[in-house]
């Protein structure tokens, strides 16, 4: 760290610029910074897909590279320092690793065949293992020994749930199908009141586990350094949510991905397939309460009904996206990023519900009567580990990835104007080339205003690392 | 991996938009329904119970979800250990008249096939023959009041309605 901040200070920033910074006993003030290697969470990183590490040379390219860092405390550089130097409080605690799509712009552009973007993902699913409540379910959830157990969990009880529907039905003031409206289940040994309150309790659970690690990670990355030395809001809580929401639907970020691009249409597909079978289901089950519904007769729909041609259509989109994605990790793993056993259990998961869905529709249009049964009840029981072990699973990015955008759209964390125009070699828009340009920004920070590539060399001598570097 | 043009800063917003609109399309459709059906009455699939019957087979909610059950172990029964004497299909005709209005409405609602007609005969006509004989002023369900004609309520004329009706053919479906 020396060199680097020597280099820093080659540039235009004098070393008294840089020394009050280096001289704070923490970046944040609340704590001495007194690096304790966690050799584990190196070793585990190690493990789930940040296995080329170690040949980081913290050069940089990686930050000037990434579309999406902001000007001021750029990423992925930091965040492969604190994880070669096994700071995992740090990285727990940075927003910015959300912030990261996993486009591979990084590991692509880097000169000694380091993949950050991979260690970024590495790093998002030591989060979810460190925030989950309770936490030996997350450590189940990621590792392949447990998967007997976690299926066999929601085969066992769905089947106690069928076994004892009467006495189940009694307790909760159920005799019989008992609504005004008429909802036909597909199994009738497997009543629709009886769906219903099996997946909402284990969803209410899953909720407060959910919730809980929710608040954990709000609180986390908010006592993050990277907001600056005193953040202030520059957005409602309501108006950042709204934008970020929007920019999730229209896949913003994504899309200004380079090297993966291919990435953003999968998950497009998935997304909307996603959220159109998530309407269909939700118009089901609150069907016999629903006052739109006029007639007696709820569920099944026919086959042009539009609520059934949307489920298809959305299923077809869920099943396109992943075909895709899998396609993408299988024979283009080097700009799709490395696959680790929690990036493929996500997308198997979800694949084989989609797939037992399917087979348990055509099985039922050809009227084959245990057979569809056995594959609807396969599907439940993957539906279960999707939804119930969410906030466990790689889907988890829904939940944590989302509150560090909002969080980020609210502290003004944009991404940076430094690369606009210059290595995508696109147009640099209007808009972008405001006060906040990177002259702006550069000086603001006391650093060099080096609008090219070069750009990495500033950010090496950004006051966090310096400080570390002092103390290590 | 070549960039791919399909989805591009450019045009995303305007996927995202045809996307969402798919979604809420059936919503949109379901609200403007209900808008349109306002004031109306409530559908009603099934025809009302005729107080005049004795009780179904089985209690309406048990048949609604597990007809088809009761009719498959029936014919599970006659079929394979010729049990017979029971429930029949003909049986289910003398209460529930109409055939469009008891099987077939809420069948094609939910796209469930029905091929007990391929073989049975469903006797709706007969019986329907047989309320009007009893009671003249009662209407089939589900069809348009027609003006009596004052020839049934002539008591005379009663056996030359009904034998016709009888043998007659029944209507191919």
């Amino acid at each position: 760290m020396e060199s680097a901040e020597l280099t820093a200070a080659a540039g235009s920033v004098s070393f008294e610029q840089v020394e009050p910074r280096s001289a704070r006993a923490s970046p944040n003030g609340r704590r001495p910074v007194v690096v304790e290697p966690d050799l584990r969470f190196i070793r585990d990183l190690s493990r789930s897909g940040g296995d080329s590490l170690k040949k980081c040379m913290q050069c940089g390219t990686c930050s000037a590279a990434c579309p999406l860092s902001p000007d001021t405390n750029p990423f992925p550089r930091k965040e492969m320092a604190w994880a070669l130097w096994g700071m995992k409080d740090r990285l727990m605690e940075d927003p910015d690793v959300w912030l990261c799509h996993h486009c591979n712009d990084c590991s692509t552009s880097c000169p000694r065949g380091t993949r950050p973007g991979d260690v970024l993902g590495g790093i998002r699913q030591q989060c979810i293992l460190h925030y989950a409540f309770p936490r030996f379910l997350a450590r189940w959830v990621s590792r392949p020994a447990f998967i007997p157990l976690l299926l066999a969990i929601p085969a066992v009880l769905l089947g106690l749930a069928m076994w004892y529907r009467e006495p189940l039905g009694e307790a909760l003031g159920v005799s019989g199908p008992g609504m005004d409206l008429i909802v036909y289940s597909f199994m009738p040994s497997l009543p629709h009141w009886l769906i219903n309150s099996f997946f909402g309790f284990f969803a209410l659970l899953a909720f407060i586990a959910a919730v809980i690690g929710l608040v954990r990670f709000t609180r986390g990355i908010k006592r993050s350094h990277v907001w600056g030395e005193d953040p202030k809001p520059v957005k409602g809580i309501l108006p950042s949510m709204g934008s970020v929401f929007l920019k999730i639907f229209a896949h913003d970020k994504f899309t200004t991905c380079e090297t993966d691009h291919s990435r953003s249409i999968s998950h497009f597909f998935v997304f909307f397939g996603f959220i159109a079978l998530l309407v269909v289901t939700l118009w089901i089950i609150t069907g016999p309460y629903n006052p739109l519904i006029r007639s007696e007769f709820v569920y099944p729909f026919s086959f042009w009904s539009p609520w059934k041609l949307l489920a298809n259509i959305g299923g077809l989109a869920l099943l396109v996206g992943l075909l895709l994605m899998i396609w993408e990790r299988l024979y283009f793993g080097h700009l799709a990023g490395t696959s680790s056993y929690f990036d493929w259990a996500l997308v198997w998961t979800l694949f084989l519900v989609v797939a037992t869905g399917f087979a348990a529709e055509i099985l039922h249009l050809l009227r084959m009567v245990p057979h569809r049964q056995v594959a609807y009840f396969v599907h439940l029981v993957f539906v279960f580990a999707l939804l119930i072990y969410l906030p466990y699973s790689k889907l988890a990015h829904m939940l944590y990835r989302t509150t560090a955008m909002v969080l980020a759209e609210r502290y003004g964390r944009e991404p940076g104007s430094h690369l606009k125009g210059l290595w995508t070699g696109h147009e640099v828009p209007e808009a972008s080339k405001g006060p906040e340009g990177p002259a702006t920004v550069a000086a603001v920070t006391g650093l060099a205003a080096a609008p090219m590539a070069v750009a990495s060399m500033d950010e090496t001598g950004s006051p966090p690392q310096a400080g570390n570097g002092g103390s290590t | 991996m070549k960039r791919s043009t399909v989805l591009t800063e450019k045009n995303r917003i305007r996927w995202a938009t045809v996307f969402s609109f798919l979604i809420i399309l059936p919503l949109g459709l379901s609200v403007v329904g209900f808008v349109l059906s306002r004031g109306q009455e409530t559908e009603v699939f099934l025809e009302a119970p005729d107080p005049k019957w004795e009780a179904c087979y089985r209690d309406a909610e048990y048949m609604r979800y597990h007809h088809m059950d009761l009719l498959k172990d029936v014919r599970e029964e006659v079929v394979r250990f010729g049990i017979r004497g029971g429930l029949t299909l003909a049986g289910c005709g003398d209460c529930h008249t109409n055939r469009d209005q008891f099987c077939d409405r809420c069948h094609e609602a939910a796209s469930v096939r029905l091929d007990c007609y391929g073989c049975h005969y469903y006797p709706e006509r007969v019986a329907e023959r047989e309320l009007e004989r009893i009671n003249p002023t009662l209407q089939g369900p589900g069809q348009e009041p027609t003006e009596i004609d004052p020839a049934v309520q002539d008591p005379e004329q009663e056996p030359a309605r009904i034998d016709p009706a009888l043998q007659a053919p029944q209507e191919g479906r």
